[in-house]
């Protein structure tokens, strides 16, 4: 059969977002175009009501029965995502720090451009953004250089568009919050188009409690050692 | 004062390292390899710390060309691959345990799910 309606599916890896995720679903668009947006909730063993929350707001969920990590649900979503037949898929954090109108923004870029890769990238206008971030932001940017040998300005943005090419092609392992800086290697490591859109991060006093916290930023620099290391 | 804390502490841990480890291998969660080289390594932690000189010797053994020091680098380098290979083991473990958790979220709940949604969108493109 002729494929002549593109699927858009976004997947959103959430734990304990019950407060913020009804909103968030509520806000992608039902449409971008002619194509059909699918919202995918991964609840990553949530303690809360967030699956609940997601379903009633209309996304499909699937639930881990135990919590994995940012990195375990986003590729459940990727796999949710392929079943679901989705040609482009976009990934956005379930605690309102990104703004689903720019979903359109990502997904345009990717058609238009060819891509097979955009990147949500807060970094090009950073402001409103706290300099802790941006400083933490910078520190793992040259991390990641260091250890995939890839270079973008926004490496931990968890505001990404794909093709469904870039996911089956990607070969992503990291459980945590590392899978940032994987992507970028492997964007790399397999000759993925890749190009960048600016997104400006709502930063309330929720999504700053919520965000990621000076300790995730330490793991993510031991699991990038850990894996320099093991190439060595 | 300091030495004598260090070998009651000593007793006190190879005790408990070794009855657990009995009581694991009695339960049959642990193999006898395992219960010998836990109960071997912990009598020769004890023994040292009982007899220190024991240290001395051994580095006369060699020929006295090394020093405590160097003696002490070495363990501690070796306690470190240990270290890191631990963290690899765990680090694979960890990485089956997803695959399962994975496999069983996209069976369990979200599979058929999904399927409905691909039958509402056939359905739906059929309609156009």
């Amino acid at each position: 059969m002729k494929k002549d309606v593109f699927k858009v599916v976004v997947v959103l890896p959430a734990f304990n977002e019950a407060k913020a995720i009804g909103g968030v679903i509520e806000s992608i668009p039902a449409t971008i175009g002619n194509m059909q947006v699918q919202s995918v909730v991964v609840d990553d063993g949530s303690t809360d009501d967030t699956a609940i929350v997601a379903r009633d707001a209309g996304a499909r969920v699937v639930r881990h029965l135990t919590n994995l990590g940012v990195g375990a649900a986003t590729r459940t979503g990727f796999r949710a995502a392929i079943e679901l037949d989705g040609d482009v898929i976009v990934t956005i954090d379930s605690d309102g720090q990104h703004d689903p109108a720019d979903i359109k923004s990502l997904v345009d870029c990717l058609l238009d451009g060819s891509y097979d890769v955009v990147i949500g990238d807060r970094m090009l206008h950073p402001q409103g953004m706290p300099g802790s971030r941006i400083g933490a932001n910078w520190l793992l940017n040259a991390i990641t250089f260091l250890v995939y040998h890839g270079s973008v300005s926004d490496s931990q943005s968890g505001f990404k568009c794909f093709s469904r090419k870039a996911i089956l092609t990607m070969d992503l392992k990291a459980d945590s919050y590392a899978i940032c800086s994987e992507m970028i290697g492997e964007i790399f490591a397999k000759d993925l188009r890749y190009g960048s859109v600016p997104v400006k991060p709502v930063y309330t006093s929720y999504s700053r409690a919520k965000g990621q916290h000076f300790l995730n930023g330490i793991n993510i620099i031991l699991h990038l050692f850990a894996r320099m290391m093991r190439r060595v | 004062m300091f030495l004598l804390f260090s070998k009651i502490f000593s007793i006190v841990l190879a005790g408990v390292v070794i009855s657990k480890s009995y009581v694991d291998f009695r339960a049959r969660k642990e193999s006898v390899q395992m219960f010998l080289l836990w109960t071997m390594t912990w009598i020769a932690v004890v023994v040292v710390a009982l007899f220190p000189n024991i240290v001395d010797f051994l580095i006369e053994l060699g020929g006295g060309r090394i020093g405590v020091g160097t003696f002490l680098g070495m363990a501690l380098v070796f306690n470190l691959f240990l270290v890191y290979r631990m963290y690899v083991r765990m680090e694979a473990l960890q990485q089956k345990m997803t695959m399962v958790i994975q496999e069983l979220a996209l069976t369990a709940s979200g599979r058929e799910g999904i399927r409905e949604t691909q039958r509402e969108l056939t359905a739906d493109r059929d309609r156009r």
